[in-house]
């Protein structure tokens, strides 16, 4: 490896994973302010120890740190709450609806449309309330789609581990979807 | 394998975590397991509704800018500790995956092997790094498969797996070593997928190779060779490249 600064390729590759990056802190801080604080955080330490990293998968190793920096957040945050705030909620619905209409042709009646909102109303609601140790690993699994190696490593975890988290909290994510869906009567 | 048995596997397949024989083998009780394909169904639904890419949270533009302002200077078309990393990395799995005797004596098509599949993996981040991927924006085969017409000596056979979740999203020129080739991109959920359209039905690169979380896939397309790159995951990709295959044979371009 030649003499190029390695902060310039950690800040693109980091800029480039930066969708990535705040999607995980957004789901593990639950509101916007500390989810680009957070990401904020990471980039700065990722520049700053851009030598130590030595190859390897560059995503897994990114998110870790933002991941760390997540974790230092949550930590300082006194109050600690868990769940996401109702009118940040709402406020996602009302942006998630937006984006779902959107692009829609006009054959979509507007029904359909609000249907699809508040499905994902729902699976946004229920994946808030998972046990943060699963809701992560849905979001590294299914979202980012991590292999279980990088989230084993990412999390210092075995891959058993990895493997049990991820069942159980499909299991409970399916079964609250399911009990959400029959108390509000059947909608789809 | 029984219900029970195969039960624990089935998180391990659906996630591409099971090696190709474990995965046959639960395909076949699969076959037989109506129950086993309605869980395997729920997780595909769950995961579907999860991937949908309006449920994701994009970082916001404010953030993206103010850090890309702090950034140091990006070292664009200087991609050289990368493409020296990934020499080094191919040259270490080359001489793992032989003895060392043989190396001797390939070491030269194993370079050249190196410096293809190297060319490859940079033309795809180039382009990811680039303003837009495709020099043609297009859904529609027909209007891709002309475009190359008078680019290259040959345009590929185009086709859309659109139904198998696999979009179309246009083409490019890129060059492998000296030789201007033909790429068609599709998307995947938020990945890019490159097929690089190789002229010689044996360039000499390796059926697959990894690197950085990238992966890379080779297989016969007619008297071409077909190079996919994208950073979709292993069965994803395995799975893409299958129906690259299959569209070539079943379904000949018009």
């Amino acid at each position: 490896m030649d003499a190029t600064d390695p902060r310039g390729l950690v800040g693109e590759l980091a800029l480039r994973q930066l969708d990535a990056a705040y999607n995980l802190a957004r789901w593990l801080l639950g509101n916007d302010a500390d989810a680009g604080d957070a990401v904020h955080d990471a980039f700065v330490r990722a520049l700053q120890s851009a030598h130590t990293y030595a190859g390897g998968n560059a995503r897994a190793w990114w998110l870790t740190i933002v991941r760390h920096c997540c974790f230092a957040r949550l930590k300082e945050r006194s109050d600690g709450r868990r769940f996401v705030a109702i009118d940040q909620l709402a406020a996602d619905l009302g942006e998630a609806a937006v984006q779902r209409i959107l692009p829609k042709s006009a054959a979509d009646g507007p029904e359909q449309g609000a249907a699809s909102a508040q499905e994902r109303a729902r699976l946004h609601r229920q994946l808030h309330e998972l046990p943060p140790e699963y809701r992560e690993v849905l979001v590294l699994r299914e979202i980012e789609e991590l292999s279980y190696r990088e989230i084993a490593e990412m999390l210092s975890i075995p891959i058993g581990t990895v493997m049990s988290r991820l069942s159980r909290g499909r299991e409970r994510l399916l079964h609250a979807l399911r009990a959400d869906a029959a108390r509000s009567g059947e909608r789809p | 394998m029984n219900c029970e048995s195969s039960r624990h596997l089935l998180p391990l397949y659906f996630d591409g975590e099971l090696d190709p024989a474990a995965s046959r083998a639960f395909e076949s009780h699969l076959d037989g397991c109506a129950a086993c394909r309605q869980a395997l169904h729920e997780l595909e639904t769950l995961r579907a509704r999860l991937r949908d890419p309006a449920a994701r949270f994009a970082a916001p533009a404010a953030l993206r800018a103010r850090l890309a302002a702090t950034a140091p200077a990006r070292p664009r078309m200087r991609n050289r500790p990368w493409l020296a990393l990934a020499a080094s990395w191919l040259a270490a799995a080359a001489v793992g995956a032989g003895s060392a005797g043989l190396w001797q004596d390939r070491q030269h098509a194993v370079q050249a092997q190196a410096q293809l599949t190297r060319d490859l993996f940079a033309g795809h981040w180039r382009a990811l790094a680039a303003a837009s991927p495709v020099d043609v924006v297009s859904t529609d085969r027909h209007t891709v498969k002309p475009w190359f017409a008078g680019k290259v000596a040959e345009s590929p056979p185009v086709h859309d797996f659109a139904a198998q979740g696999f979009p179309l999203a246009g083409g490019r020129i890129d060059y492998a070593g000296s030789a201007r080739v033909p790429v068609l991109v599709y998307r995947h959920g938020g990945h890019l997928i490159d097929v690089f359209v190789l002229a010689s039905a044996d360039p000499g690169l390796p059926r697959q190779a990894q690197m950085r979380g990238y992966g890379l896939r080779t297989l016969a397309l007619g008297h071409a060779t077909a190079a996919v790159v994208s950073d979709m995951d292993e069965a994803e990709l395995d799975r893409f490249a299958q129906l690259l295959a299959q569209g070539e044979t079943a379904a000949p371009a018009r």
